[in-house]
């Protein structure tokens, strides 16, 4: 393992969370780098939100080291780190007008450090800045309770980068927004990534956030990173079956390899629907997987359909596209999927490293 | 509206009206009474035929109302303005650093809470002797405050309803615990504060038994035992014990009628009285 000295770089060194019995963070080793929008996802309980107060300072880990650019913050007060975060329901100081919540912060600096920290115009004129970028101008005398739910989450941005922090952590920045405002939010925010240069660690349940946004995509289970890597690597070479299975949408169809060892999945896309299993196409080569069963639900997703598959054993999902011959509720379906589209795993639900 | 819901409508409205003429017939008779003239105190008749106000300039020009007031009133202030202070401090305390012995600290004041102040008085009373304090605003505020345990069980519950996040954002932006109280907290307890100090307030103007023990004397002491006074070796003198109380709580009653909303709620949430 190396240790970068970047600012924004984070690393965590075996780092373990505990309340009393129960394990929220088991053993953690992981790199975010530096200048990455590093998306954290996984089911809820997984620790993700847990790693994030950790980073904060909101919390302190129970043993294990975490360097910032390769120095220790594992004693830092909250605060005193270089790291700012946005909540998940934003927590606007409720009092203080949009100006005021953004240069709460800095005045605080001014207040504790009166030589080094923030002159009254450096604030104002950082407060301008930040209210530029995020186009907040018009509002910078209204209360959070006169503002729409995309304009909240914009002053909670503004607010954690007025500092400039090495490192920004978002917590389920989109989950209290609507769907239409969740694209431009989405936007905002790889803007901003792109803008201020700095870490960006985004913690989310939603795999289909994670997939779009991530340039590292962190997937924990259990207290425990499952695999950290590129989005395309995770969706294409899944390290273990809950990833194959939490990552992308429909969920990686799983079944046990004919040698009765471990099992084999493969993805909805990736299934070739043949008419007929006598059909020329569909003699299998050597390691291709053939599928068959009695189509039970199709739903419609606008650029195709979404086939939920029967058979005696087991249902499986598979994705048509435009122009294929769409199956209906009722018919035999036979499908076949290239070995190289199949994803192998032993019994411990780990990858073979063969496949 | 159906004849059933309209006959029980009545009925409810017989029985609340029933009680609160049972409530407010002692004190409307007291202030009917101090109207009476001496000879007609004892009458059963309302109102008498020729109402007077000797009883209250009796008790304006020979009873130092003035200086009971003003001995009231800072007995008052400085128990609501210690009380606060620690449940404010208190609570914050509590419920921001949420120590581990938390729980045993909210269990000893609701211990605290159940215990009778009877019981504690002689104690109490010995203890403000020795410090020299018998006669004293000091003797009267000080002990008091050792029943703040209502006031900081109430405000913790508003602390603990603040979103965690806001004071986690405050500590994020580098707010010191001092300061998350000051600009976070306080803020957003406002309303919360002016109950309990209403409540306390209150209480306190009407405390009877401590101003009696520690304060007895005429110039030092408390309207409620200024009223005394009227009690001579002769007899009680009922036309001016009454003008006096009449006029006694005509503070309190100033202070209902301006924030009558927030004494309900106050009295409500504190699930007394």
């Amino acid at each position: 393992m190396t240790l970068s000295t970047l600012a924004g770089d984070i690393q965590l060194v075996g780092l373990t969370k505990t309340y009393g019995s129960a394990t929220a963070l088991d053993a953690i080793d992981l790199h975010i780098p530096a200048g990455s929008l590093t998306v954290i996802v996984g089911p809820s309980g997984c620790g993700k939100s847990t790693l994030l107060r950790v980073l904060s300072g909101l919390e302190t880990a129970s043993t294990g080291g975490l360097l910032l650019g390769g120095a220790p913050l594992t004693d830092q007060r909250a605060g005193d780190r270089d790291v700012a975060m946005v909540f998940q329901d934003y927590a606007l100081y409720p009092h203080m007008s949009v100006a005021a919540n953004l240069s709460f912060g800095l005045r605080l600096q001014a207040r504790h450090d009166r030589r080094n920290g923030p002159s009254t115009a450096e604030i104002t004129r950082r407060v301008a800045d930040v209210a530029g970028l995020l186009g907040l101008d018009a509002l910078l005398e209204r209360k959070p309770a006169q503002l729409s739910g995309g304009q909240r989450q914009r002053v909670a941005l503004g607010r954690a980068i007025i500092r400039r922090p090495q490192v920004l952590l978002l917590d389920e920045p989109l989950s209290a927004l609507d769907s239409q405002l969740r694209a431009s939010a989405r936007a905002e925010i790889l803007r901003l990534h792109r803008e201020i240069g700095a870490t960006l660690v985004l913690v989310t349940h939603d795999q289909h956030e994670a997939l779009s946004m991530a340039t590292h995509l962190v997937v924990m289970d259990a207290g425990r990173v499952a695999q950290s890597g590129t989005a395309e690597e995770l969706f294409h070479r899944p390290a273990t079956e809950f990833v194959a299975t939490f990552v992308g949408s429909p969920a990686m169809n799983l079944q046990p390899e004919q040698t009765g060892d471990g099992r084999v999945g493969w993805r909805a896309t990736d299934a070739t629907v043949l008419p007929d299993v006598r059909h020329p196409a569909a003699v299998p080569a050597s390691g291709d997987l053939v599928v068959s069963g009695t189509t039970e639900l199709c739903e419609f997703t606008g650029d195709g359909q979404q086939v939920l598959v029967r058979n005696d054993e087991r249902s499986f999902t598979i994705t048509q596209h435009e122009g294929d011959s769409w199956l209906r509720p009722g018919e035999p379906m036979h499908a076949i999927i290239p070995a190289s589209r199949l994803h192998h795993f032993d019994s411990n639900g780990h990858r073979r490293h063969a496949s | 509206m159906p004849t059933a819901d309209r006959t029980r409508s009545v009925a409810w409205h017989v029985v609340l009206i029933g009680v609160i003429l049972m409530m407010t017939f002692p004190v409307l008779w007291g202030i009917l009474t101090s109207f009476k003239p001496a000879n007609d105190i004892y009458s059963l008749t309302p109102f008498s035929a020729q109402p007077t106000l000797d009883h209250y300039v009796h008790a304006l020009t020979a009873w130092p109302v003035g200086l009971l007031l003003g001995n009231t009133f800072v007995m008052a202030a400085g128990v609501v303005i210690g009380q606060v202070l620690i449940a404010i401090l208190g609570a914050f305390a509590l419920a921001y650093f949420a120590p581990r012995y938390r729980n045993l600290v909210l269990t000893l004041l609701t211990i605290s809470l159940a215990i009778p102040p009877q019981a504690l008085i002689i104690p109490q009373f010995l203890m403000t002797a020795k410090l020299g304090w018998l006669n004293t605003d000091v003797g009267l505020i000080v002990p008091q405050l050792g029943s703040s345990a209502l006031a900081v069980l109430l405000l913790l519950q508003h602390v603990d309803g603040l979103p965690g996040s806001l004071l986690n954002a405050a500590r994020l932006d580098g707010a010191r615990p001092l300061e998350v109280l000051w600009s976070i907290v306080l803020p957003a307890l406002r309303p919360a504060i002016a109950a309990v100090s209403i409540l306390v307030f209150i209480t306190t103007w009407n405390e009877y038994l401590w101003p009696l023990l520690v304060a007895p004397r005429q110039i030092d002491t408390t309207v409620q035992i200024g009223l005394r006074q009227f009690e001579t070796a002769e007899g009680t003198n009922f036309g001016g014990l009454l003008a006096a109380a009449t006029l006694t709580s005509l503070p309190i009653l100033i202070v209902y009628l301006v924030a009558s909303r927030r004494i309900t709620d106050a009295f409500l949430q504190s699930g007394l009285k």
